[in-house]
């Protein structure tokens, strides 16, 4: 039960961490992620949403309420055009749900998912901006300098923080048995 | 697939589309024509960025060490180069002051009040930058209370930067003249040449491959030399005039050979920026 669970406080908090994180590692490393011609964006809420579906286990996290809200909060917030971060940060959980029924989650497949996630993310809203003009940039340059570079930002932080996420969140949902 | 694709699961896609381009389509339209997002959004952006610096100001302590740190490495030859500098500067800080202080007293006498020269500043710190690959935008911790309004130039450092393009109460969005939006960049210009001829002109574009303002469509037969420095015109009227962009790194012709294209190389870096100054026409 997510309401009974240290979760309740865990979740939340980390989320906040992840989302104000995300734009304070784009403003300190500026000058590396978006040095020509490559450019990386860092996904840290989105590592963080993943993640947190995968070890939620049995507390069922309302995760797409969440993911809705922490995007409305981005659209706002950071890129002030808003509609698209809240609708694509709950379709990335439930693409997450989808996918996940058909493999058992473990270290490697949960890598797998978040590359699908990460793809997924960065083509859409390639797609919408580009539909509302705000891009003029090509999809090959897009896919060689944006997407590749990001892909690989993202699964360096997977890769770093999936086992100490991991033993946060075991050790949030254990403490309420106890 | 039958399954997936339901009537009631069809109809939510459909309309969440339509919301979500709906929203955008309605967000940018307002972005461009208003000069305050509507009240629900600037207080959302108010309350979170509040919110916000909770985490930002930590980690821009944290940098502001590590910055400090890596310049202690070379104060030393700094301070050596600075000192030649500093007796120079005072000179031309004088003989500013007096410039200033007589331009003033014509100015009385002509009954002028106030010229595009005029301008006050409002100084503010980076909050965050936008985590995207297509919108440079950084937020600063000013905004309306501060006296901070949309399409105010923002400078950094040496010299421009970008504009005001998101007023909310305590905080505002400012977009860099890097900025892949096309009217973020839009800032009449003018290069002084040597002989005293001036061409006008507006930045039309910036290259990301060299980081070099372009300023294209001059037809202007005057001489312009790498190195010349180009400043604000101050038409337009929300501009102040003579606000630094950079110096000229080079003078090609256009596709058509008809005209001149004039690549400026900025005065300021746009990665790293940490505090910045928000000028204000006085009127």
């Amino acid at each position: 039960m997510y309401r009974l669970s240290r979760l309740r406080y865990v979740f939340p908090i980390g989320l906040f961490i992840a989302f104000f994180l995300d734009g304070s590692i784009s403003k300190v490393f500026s000058g590396w992620l978006f040095s020509y011609p490559y450019s990386m964006v860092s996904h840290l809420i989105v590592l963080w949403l993943v993640l947190a579906y995968f070890f939620e286990e049995d507390t069922k996290i309302p995760l797409v309420s969440f993911a809705a809200v922490a995007g409305l909060i981005f659209d706002l917030y950071y890129s002030g055009i808003i509609g698209l971060f809240m609708f694509l940060f709950p379709l990335i959980i439930l693409l997450t749900q989808a996918l996940a029924k058909y493999f058992t989650p473990t270290f490697l497949t949960v890598i797998m998912f978040f590359f699908i996630d990460i793809t997924c993310l960065e083509l859409l809203n390639y797609f919408a901006y580009s539909l509302i003009g705000l891009i003029n940039s090509n999809f090959g340059d897009f896919l060689v300098y944006v997407l590749a570079p990001t892909l690989a930002l993202n699964l360096i932080y997977l890769v770093v923080l999936y086992f100490p996420i991991h033993s946060l969140f075991a050790r949030s949902v254990q403490r309420k048995n106890s | 697939m039958q399954k997936f694709f339901s009537n009631r699961r069809l109809v939510i896609i459909v309309v969440a589309l339509v919301v979500c381009f709906g929203l955008m389509a309605g967000s940018v339209a307002i972005r461009n024509k208003k000069a305050t997002p509507p009240v629900v959004q600037q207080f959302g952006n108010d309350v979170v960025g509040f919110a916000g610096s909770v985490v930002a100001y930590p980690v821009n302590a944290l940098q502001g060490g590590f910055d400090s740190v890596s310049e202690l490495m070379n104060a030393y030859q700094e301070n050596q180069l600075l000192k030649k500098q500093v007796s120079e500067v005072a000179q031309v800080k004088v003989r500013d002051q007096t410039l200033a202080s007589e331009n003033k007293q014509l100015k009385k006498q002509l009954k002028l009040n106030n010229s595009l020269t005029d301008y006050s500043t409002v100084s503010a710190s980076v909050l965050t930058r936008t985590p995207s690959s297509w919108q440079n935008q950084l937020v600063i911790n000013k905004g309306q209370t501060a006296g901070i309004s949309k399409n105010m130039p923002v400078l950094s450092g040496a010299g421009l930067i970008g504009r005001v393009a998101e007023v909310n109460k305590t905080n505002s969005k400012v977009e860099l003249l890097s900025d892949s939006d096309e009217s973020s960049n839009r800032f009449a210009i003018q290069i002084t040449n040597k002989q005293g001829k001036t061409v006008n002109g507006i930045i039309t574009g910036y290259q990301k491959a060299t980081g070099e303002l372009v300023m294209g469509q001059v037809t202007s037969k005057v001489k312009i030399t790498k190195g010349t420095k180009v400043i604000t015109s101050g038409l337009g009227g929300v501009t102040p005039k003579g606000l630094y962009v950079g110096k000229v790194a080079r003078v090609t012709k256009d596709d058509y050979g008809l005209a001149k294209k004039i690549y400026i190389k900025p005065a300021t870096n746009y990665d790293n920026i940490n505090i910045v100054t928000v000028a204000e026409l006085n009127s």
